[in-house]
């Protein structure tokens, strides 16, 4: 039993025409770096030093402002977590939904089928498997509105969204105004948090969908046949293989919900990139606020992608014989 | 109630796809005793899959009855004998006493051995984990692979594979077992031990319904024979006299092929 941990030893790849091949490919990949660097190295100081677009004598003021990129910072990751949660919630309701079983006409036909019987079934008895009346039977109203729902969503832009939703349901619903935490407006949090939530719930259930349906219809079958009912099939059997297949589409969702939360300024959320607008009001210095917000962007979605892609490694080691 | 030693009774099944164009199964009859083994053989696409997988509901029938065990599991309701009243079938209950076993084994993969026989006793029929591993470590002892309990599938060979596919579905303690062409993926090399484990379930008395082209284990093991071909079931009888003495043109241009 103590082998069953050990991995094979990886087959010896470099034989000595491949390590003239590989040699190669190391050095063209060198140049590539040193160019590329060597060009942004190169622009930067173009920018500092000769056109002037950026200002180093302009960061110790932009930095007096450093109060308010901390509480763009804060709200940035605030919303982002809210999101997550709200959209992946909302995304696996609509995934069950997609694939639910909820059929009014063959419910009504196999309960009276004496009144509704020939959605299932045609006048010689035999089960429908085509055609209109076949159609109507299979039709299931949950599963068209959450498809109809992640179509919409991911066929508008999120900027359209987050009016809409402000200008429309958050003029009729009058929220509070006080702030939390003494810095963030609720009133214009709640809508962004909101919006982005519905937004990367269509997103994400497709996700979780194409994760579902890539499991093979054996495991279905065979945790069915030992008599586990769908919910435990889901949740046992489909569930943590689909997870596997989707860690990767779900950590890109996560990275692109942190980015496209700068969108949620434009109703003023005092987010990161709001705090940008605040300082390039106050001090008429736009680069250098742009910059430190990108890094901070960076620095936020860089190692989170590489955290996630790191446990996936790990999730991925039960796999390895 | 002629018919009540039957543990499953297959009445006038039929299965058509595209409004009848194809028809997988058309108009199959057929009982399988308790404590008898029946195997099913035909050529590929003659609806013996198809037949053995109607069973327990994995392909819904166009039309005809299942009764299994006194209830036609075809039909949402059925009259409790006792009460006299009308109650809802429940699939999940009855497909608990069909063990099945599959061409392709379907282990959980992200599942340990143990835990792939243990689930379902744990979670259908709440029993104990302690108790349930304690039976799953038994079975295992019985097909010889108790070492390899904490190991996955993916570490296992073909034939270990399928042989814990069959105690996993053992686990649930079946009224039936139903194997689907359960030594097809098979290295040859393999095929053997898998028989082996089907011949001892045979002799210990389990009822069994097998699709196989296996016609070696169908005469050694069989106590009677099903032969299909285009959906219907062309002849059925003892292995030895259907062997030896074919009747239907059919079985026989399919004996002499595969014998």
């Amino acid at each position: 039993m103590g082998d069953f941990n050990r991995r094979k030893n990886e087959p010896e790849r470099l034989s000595s025409g491949g390590s003239v091949r590989q040699g190669v490919l190391t050095l063209a990949l060198l140049v590539f770096y040193i160019v590329l660097i060597g060009g942004a190295v190169a622009l930067l100081v173009h920018l500092v030093e000769k056109s002037h677009i950026i200002r180093p004598e302009n960061f110790p003021t932009v930095m007096r402002y450093s109060l308010l990129f901390r509480q763009g910072l804060a709200v940035t990751i605030l919303l982002a977590l809210t999101t997550v949660i709200i959209g992946f919630i909302l995304a696996i309701l609509l995934a069950v939904m997609r694939m639910s079983n909820f059929r009014p006409a063959l419910w009504l036909a196999k309960n009276f089928p004496n009144v509704f019987g020939f959605f299932e079934r045609d006048a010689q008895g035999l089960k429908r498997d085509s055609g209109f009346l076949y159609q109507v039977s299979q039709f299931n109203p949950l599963g068209f509105f959450a498809t109809a729902y992640v179509e919409v969503m991911r066929s508008t832009p999120v900027l359209v969204q987050i009016l809409i939703i402000y200008h429309s349901v958050f003029t009729l619903v009058k929220l509070p105004t006080f702030q939390m935490f003494g810095f963030i407006a609720f009133n214009r949090f709640v809508p962004g948090m909101v919006t982005m939530g519905l937004n990367s719930a269509a997103y994400l259930c497709e996700i979780i969908r194409s994760g579902m349906q890539s499991v093979d219809g054996g495991q279905t079958e065979a945790a069915r046949c030992l008599g586990l009912k769908q919910v435990q099939n889901l949740r046992y059997i489909i569930m943590p293989q689909a997870l596997k297949n989707i860690l990767p589409a779900i950590a890109n969702e996560f990275v692109v919900i942190i980015k496209e939360s700068a969108i949620t300024y434009v109703i003023g959320v005092q987010d990161l990139m709001s705090s940008v607008n605040a300082v390039k009001g106050a001090t008429y210095v736009i680069m250098e606020p742009l910059m430190i917000a990108a890094i901070i962007y960076f620095c936020l979605c860089f190692p989170t992608s590489k955290l996630i892609a790191y446990f996936e490694r790990r999730m991925r080691r039960g796999d390895v014989r | 109630m002629a018919m009540s030693d039957n543990i499953i009774q297959v009445t006038d099944l039929k299965k058509y796809y595209n409004h009848g164009a194809i028809k997988a199964l058309d108009g199959v009859s057929a009982g399988i005793r308790r404590g008898e083994v029946v195997v099913v053989i035909g050529p590929s696409g003659s609806g013996k899959s198809t037949f053995l997988r109607s069973l327990n509901l994995l392909e819904e029938p166009t039309s005809g009855s299942i009764i299994f065990e006194g209830v036609d599991i075809t039909r949402r309701k059925y009259k409790d004998p006792q009460t006299g009243k009308m109650v809802k079938v429940n699939i999940d209950k009855h497909r608990q006493k069909m063990g099945m076993v599959f061409q392709h084994f379907n282990l959980f993969p992200h599942m340990t051995i143990l835990d792939n026989m243990t689930l379902a006793p744990i979670k259908v029929k709440g029993t104990n984990k302690a108790e349930a591993e304690e039976k799953a470590l038994a079975l295992l002892e019985r097909v010889g692979l108790r070492d390899r309990a904490a190991a996955y599938p993916i570490q296992l060979s073909g034939g270990q594979k399928q042989r814990v596919a069959i105690v996993r579905a053992l686990a649930m303690e079946p009224e039936v077992m139903l194997f689907d062409e359960p030594t097809s993926a098979l290295d040859p090399e393999m095929v053997g031990e898998v028989l082996d484990v089907m011949r001892g379930l045979a002799q210990e008395g389990m009822t069994m319904a097998v699709v196989t082209h296996e016609m070696g284990f169908a005469r050694e093991v069989g106590d009677r024979v099903l032969f299909m071909a285009d959906g219907r079931l062309l002849e059925e009888g003892a292995p030895e006299s259907l062997f030896i003495h074919p009747q239907n043109p059919r079985l026989q241009d399919f004996l002499s092929k595969v014998l």
